[in-house]
């Protein structure tokens, strides 16, 4: 089974990469960030699960959600565009603005939109990642016997 | 009619919002989720059907429009532009997916139902309804991305080693096609600073000669080796086989005509005074497209692949109404790209018609080879008789579409002058006749090489209607085309004045224009003129 110090550092590590990818995705827009970055590094963060625990673990907690979440990203994308439907124009930008404590807040389509990225690129990104982990965990695996295997 | 232009948006969202709905249920117990995705999919084909139907009687009374995405000003923003050709290319592609549907439908089989084939089919028609309709050249690249992903995805569902064999080809030249357009992109950008179709038709002609050749050149590339003409047509033949017979044709339909329209949409926009200069280069490449596919069909062992090396041979008589389009002659300018929208019309039908019957042969006896097949006009004498109306349609017999399309190309060839050209399509039309009647002979005359029960999939039997009847569909409308072909050229014609007046693009996509930009637009260098001013400055 796997070591004891990727458990640890998995155990500890995973959640930080994944608050990581949150703050990213948060500062997008104006900032170097956004949804495909965060996306990348939450999957990056699942990957670490991935190392320390094998795929087939990991497969067990999050694979059946992986193309469910393609498709809510992709819903929440086009939703994006409608919403701007209302105000004008097909992916018009809409904001609401609101005080938190005197500093101002704002949120709008855009960030859904984005939203919608991030889930995207961490549906597909996890997929092919647990693919390629069982295609490297089944080539690391010793061979079987002759009379049990086919050439 | 009037139509408020956010509807433009459709187009791809609706394909969009269908294939995700469909793949929010992925976890749900299988037998379950390949019905939902199915509805999803039915619905939305049929949406969009609906939809381009309604733009096709929209601009066909001469309407055109342009929306700006998240409403940014023209050269900035994204536009997406929808003229006659825009439409009429929806309106083909969403046909092909509701006819192909039923036969889907009726063969998929388990696995590749499950693995997500339903959703696909609208992603697939996401590309390319956005490739259709985009105004702005990185769009153009971005749906082309699309349109490779999803069917790449498409052609190795199933994962037999041929498949994947054949999707690495695929995948790997298609990618170098996709470099040639970022390319050609990029040095748009860096040389007339946008991206924007309208802006750069206004702006290249002021551009330097070499300039313009070296982004003509390299979209003549990029769009050549998505539509498979001469060079450039390796992938095609290599991958087209593999996978399961509905892909093909659904592929047959859509992707080779996506790379056609955008060279019917950007040249005679950006620099239609190339194709004059170009037109030897042109006619060489159309002519040896024609030639060398329909040679390589004769030496195909299986139906799949002779159909293919056809698709190949039929994309020549297209790329020759191209190079004629801006030639005067005695039809008018443009005739010859109304032509070559006909011919790519008749081809889709035609093409996707031969693709079915050639799949529901190869599903019923589990096998496409010419020489384990025979004598199946017992078995299936619809699926014969259509099959031969289609093949006669492809080599142009009276009253198939396919004559109306190769008579009036043979016209403007003539009346342009181009004698080499004419006397090489009507050659290659004879050999695809030969070829076709050879492929019919093997597969539905002579005797039974050997009966043996469909190994993959659905037994087609249980689903005669569903797979005949799509063929059946597709074989009236060529017909159709063929009987009233008075309709048939009005419409492409519309379709073809609108794709060559630049100055209506223009004006539609950015009203903001001042009239030294229109002047400079309606004034067209003539070819040697221009060259001689170049090497006179030079």
């Amino acid at each position: 089974m796997t070591e004891i110090y990727l458990r640890l550092v998995d155990l500890i590590l995973t959640p930080v990469i994944m608050l990581i990818a949150i703050m990213l995705f948060l500062r997008g827009h104006d900032l170097p960030g956004g949804g495909f970055i965060a996306g990348l590094v939450f999957a990056a963060a699942i990957e670490l699960t991935i190392l320390a625990r094998g795929a087939e673990a990991t497969r067990e907690r999050y694979g059946p959600w992986m193309t469910p979440l393609i498709g809510v990203g992709l819903s929440l994308a086009v939703i994006a565009g409608l919403i701007g439907v209302y105000g004008g124009g097909f992916f018009h930008g809409m904001w609401i603005e609101f005080y938190v404590g005197g500093d101002k807040l704002k949120l709008g389509t855009p960030q859904l939109f984005d939203l919608g990225v991030m889930l995207v690129v961490i549906g597909m990104a996890i997929t092919y990642l647990l693919r390629l982990s069982e295609a490297a965990e089944a080539a690391a695996r010793p061979l079987p016997t002759k009379e049990g295997g086919q050439s | 009619m009037t139509l408020h232009p956010t509807v433009l948006a459709l187009p791809v969202a609706i394909p969009l919002i269908f294939g995700a709905l469909g793949l929010l249920f992925q976890s749900v117990r299988p037998t379950r989720r390949v019905r939902i995705q199915q509805t999803f999919t039915g619905i939305g084909l049929g949406a969009n059907l609906v939809l381009a139907l309604i733009f096709l009687v929209f601009t066909l009374s001469g309407g055109r429009m342009a929306y700006q995405m998240g409403l940014w000003p023209a050269p900035f923003g994204i536009s997406v532009y929808l003229d006659a050709l825009t439409a009429i290319m929806l309106t083909m592609v969403g046909l092909l997916s509701v006819v192909i549907f039923p036969f889907a439908l009726a063969t998929m089989d388990v696995e590749r139902a499950r693995a997500g084939f339903f959703p696909l089919m609208l992603f697939l028609l996401m590309g390319a309804n956005g490739a259709f309709i985009t105004g702005d050249l990185f769009n153009l690249y971005v749906f082309y991305e699309v349109l490779l992903m999803s069917s790449f995805v498409m052609l190795t569902l199933g994962g037999t080693p041929s498949q994947i064999n054949g999707g690495i080809r695929y995948v790997v030249l298609n990618l170098m096609g996709s470099m040639m357009l970022l390319l050609a992109a990029g040095i748009t950008y860096g040389t007339l600073g946008t991206l924007n179709m309208a802006h750069i038709a206004v702006r290249m002609g002021q551009a330097p000669y070499l300039v313009q050749a070296v982004i003509a050149g390299l979209l003549l590339i990029a769009f050549g080796a998505k539509a498979a003409t001469f060079p450039l047509f390796f992938w095609l033949p290599s991958s087209y086989h593999t996978p399961h017979p509905v892909v093909t044709a659904i592929f047959s339909g859509v992707l080779t005509k996506i790379g056609m329209y955008s060279l019917f949409r950007t040249f005679p926009l950006f620099f239609p005074w190339l194709l004059n200069d170009w037109q030897p280069m042109l006619m060489t490449v159309a002519g040896l497209t024609m030639v060398i596919g329909v040679l390589g069909a004769f030496a195909q062992p299986t139906i799949r692949r002779l159909l293919s090396f056809h698709i190949i041979s039929q994309i020549g008589y297209m790329v020759m109404g191209l190079a004629v389009a801006m030639t005067p002659n005695e039809f008018g300018v443009g005739f010859g790209l109304a032509l070559a929208i006909l011919f790519l019309m008749h081809n889709q039908l035609v093409k996707t018609a031969l693709l079915l019957g050639g799949a529901a042969v190869e599903l019923e006896m589990g096998t496409g080879k010419l020489n384990e097949l025979g004598g199946l006009v017992k078995k299936m004498p619809v699926q014969a008789t259509l099959f031969l109306i289609a093949a006669f349609s492809l080599a142009g017999f009276p009253p198939t579409s396919g004559f109306i399309g190769k008579l009036g190309l043979l016209e403007v060839t003539f009346s342009a002058g181009q004698w080499v050209i004419a006397a090489v399509s009507v050659v290659v039309s004879l050999l695809t006749t030969m070829s076709m009647i050879r492929l019919w002979q093997y597969v539905f005359w002579g005797k039974p090489h050997r009966t043996q029960p469909n190994r993959s999939g659905r037994a087609p039997h249980n689903a005669m209607l569903m797979t005949t009847g799509p063929v059946a569909i597709l074989v009236a409308l060529s017909l159709l085309i063929g009987v009233a072909a008075q309709p048939a050229l009005d419409m492409v014609q519309v379709a073809a004045s609108q794709a060559i007046d630049r100055v209506g693009y223009v004006q539609v996509v950015n009203p903001e224009l001042t009239a030294t930009d229109l002047q400079s637009l309606q004034e067209l260098p003539a070819a040697n003129a221009w060259r001689t001013a170049e090497s006179a400055g030079g």
